[in-house]
């Protein structure tokens, strides 16, 4: 195939292209709106677009109407606790920093690791530029296929959260928590406070990986161990009926959950179930990262893919054509470049953006000898509880790889069964098992799909391959309507300009190629 | 599956189906149904298995529903809006003016 090539753009021309901004922040979670504060403190413009309509993320989402709406919020802000309340600083501090530009509800359907970014708010969409790009997106719950986690009635621990959250829920009935991970005891524990009794809580986590994990500890981490301990020694006062070593876990019931079944050390037992909450740990949320062409790493112990950063978080291009020219502006901060939870997050946020004004040559006052790495030491220090975590909590609902019946893809309802048939009729290429199938193709693009089928992949291979590619992505990564496409605005510069009508599509010169 | 913290405050309305339902200004769609019990948002068009939402966050897109016309919009990213029209999915979607196959 004789693809067409575009001559390249001069660095000259690169940076002669006009910019909307110095620094565009995608997601206002705590990297986001730390790294933020810290750019338009020293004077940069920075343009914020968020999926949510405040700024907090996940972890402090809707924590400024719940703290507007009080008294009436008073149960629900004291059941989510320090966790939670722990936001109101830095939401405060953002909202009060001049030279942020914050636009709310604003979808990321397209990146470029030249700084453009494809947005889309309501109606309206367009591209924006930048010097650089800051991606926090954030992370995502591991997918654990088990059969039936499609039935009505099962959610995620992050899908609760966000319901008492944002929504001012709590669940109620017969509630079953099953998992692994620090964020399941602490939504146990929230549930606690308000007064909800789950059934059981299922964990799939063994004593004796405390035990291999303790010589991770180290001591910054020991804040985070003592509350995840006092997490536990609550949930236990409570007399809240709690298994470890779970496994065979299954969703049961005809258009709604009905019953859930596992194993606890060898033994079977099933119990009538309204809600399942499920929770593997998170990993992050590589879409944007991977539609910009940039370099992932995958982590089998993690089973899923990174952006491969540097400690400041600027990323790298992975190898082959690229669809920009120049430099890449992009860097990742938070949970989107490594789990780490929202300290971490924001001490990645203030690094990155440290990282970004020297580069713009905008560094503040040169830093106290000694002092020059503070915000270094601080992602250092805020990242200390993550490797005692990680080995305490191994892979738990996504450990075994699903049986045959089993569906992997959410949105086209494929199993496992027939993914295994085509890896063994010889695809060993996810874009290919996509094409044959139809894995990966539904509404979602793979997002709920790709880890488990780049396991399954290497399930089968007789060599491990190095690292397994993702579908690949291509923009919109989310759905942008046809009559806000017709308006872009911003037009991309890129695009815009015609090189030659050779670089067209025969169609687009009047030839009929598709009949 | 859910009930309110509290008292719901629920001073709007929004329409599922042309059944009213109370909502609170501020609050998603997807909340909004889940409060009020909605057995399911849509149904697959493979299967036509009934589906609730399952990430609340924007990835799963289960929580797919018609919002006043407009087809599959994720109901989790959506705030409600007095007089709002919302419906169930129910399997594939059809061609306008056509059928499907």
């Amino acid at each position: 195939m004789n693809i067409p090539t575009k001559p390249m753009l001069s660095g000259e021309r690169q940076d002669a292209l006009a910019v909307d901004a110095d620094v565009i922040v995608i997601g206002a979670g705590p990297a986001g709106m730390s790294a933020a504060i810290e750019l338009a403190s020293a004077g940069c413009q920075v343009i914020v677009l968020d999926l949510q309509p405040t700024p907090g993320g996940q972890i402090f989402r809707a924590l400024q109407s719940n703290l507007e709406a009080r008294p009436s919020t008073d149960s629900l802000l004291a059941a989510l606790g320090s966790a939670y309340n722990a936001g109101r600083t830095l939401i405060q501090q953002f909202r009060a920093t001049a030279g942020i530009d914050y636009r709310p509800e604003t979808t990321v359907w397209d990146l470029r690791a030249d700084g453009t970014v494809g947005w889309l708010k309501g109606e309206m969409a367009g591209y924006l530029r930048a010097r650089h790009v800051v991606v926090a997106n954030g992370a995502m719950e591991r997918p654990t296929p088990f059969p039936g986690w499609t039935l009505p009635g099962v959610m995620t621990a992050g899908a609760v959260q966000t319901l008492i959250k944002a929504g001012r829920l709590q669940p109620e009935g017969q509630i079953v928590l099953a998992g692994t991970g620090p964020l399941i005891f602490l939504l146990a524990d929230q549930l606690r406070r308000l007064g909800v009794r789950p059934a059981l809580i299922a964990r799939t986590d063994r004593f004796r990986d405390k035990i291999f994990a303790l010589p991770h500890i180290r001591p910054a981490g020991i804040p985070a161990l003592l509350k995840g301990l006092g997490w536990l020694a609550r949930l236990r006062l409570a007399g809240i009926p709690m298994r470890s070593r779970v496994t065979e876990l299954k969703a049961q019931g005809r258009d709604r959950l009905e019953t859930v079944s596992l194993t606890v050390a060898g033994r079977g037992m099933e119990l009538s179930c309204d809600l399942l909450v499920v929770h593997d740990g998170i990993i992050p949320a590589i879409e944007l990262a991977h539609c910009a062409g940039l370099a992932l790493e995958w982590r089998e112990s993690d089973a899923s893919w990174r952006p491969k950063t540097s400690q400041d978080g600027k990323a790298q291009m992975a190898a082959g054509p690229a669809l920009t020219s120049g430099p890449c502006r992009i860097r990742i901060s938070g949970d989107a470049r490594q789990i780490g939870g929202a300290d971490a997050a924001v001490a990645h946020g203030r690094h990155a953006a440290k990282a970004i004004l020297a580069e713009l040559g905008r560094a503040s006052v040169r830093p106290p000898v000694g002092a020059a790495d503070q915000t270094a030491t601080d992602v250092q220090r805020t990242m200390a509880a993550r490797p005692f975590i990680d080995a305490a909590f191994p892979l738990g609902l996504a450990a075994q790889l699903p049986d045959d019946t089993t569906i992997v893809c959410r949105c086209e309802e494929i199993t496992a069964g027939s993914l295994r048939t085509s890896i063994h009729g010889g695809a060993t290429d996810m874009n290919l098992i996509r094409g044959v199938t139809r894995c990966g193709m539904g509404p979602c693009q793979g997002r709920s799909c790709a880890v488990t089928l780049a396991r399954l992949l290497g399930e089968a291979a007789t060599r491990t391959p190095a690292s397994p590619a993702p579908f690949r992505a291509r923009p919109p990564l989310r759905p942008l309507p046809l009559g806000a496409l017709a308006k872009l605005s911003g037009l991309d510069p890129e695009l815009a300009e015609v090189v030659s009508l050779e670089d067209k599509p025969e169609a687009a010169l009047g030839g009929d190629t598709n009949g | 599956m859910f009930t309110p913290i509290g008292s719901a405050e629920a001073t709007i309305t929004i329409f599922l189906d042309g059944r009213p339902i109370p909502a609170r200004a501020g609050e998603t769609i997807a909340a909004c149904l889940m409060r009020a019990a909605a057995p399911y948002f849509r149904t697959t068009p493979v299967t036509s298995s009934p589906r609730l939402p399952f990430c609340m966050i924007g990835h799963c897109f289960d929580c797919l529903i018609e919002i006043d016309g407009v087809g599959s919009r994720q109901a989790c990213l959506s705030q409600v809006c007095d007089g709002m029209r919302v419906r169930t999915q129910e399997g594939p979607a059809a061609i306008v003016g056509g059928q499907t196959q």
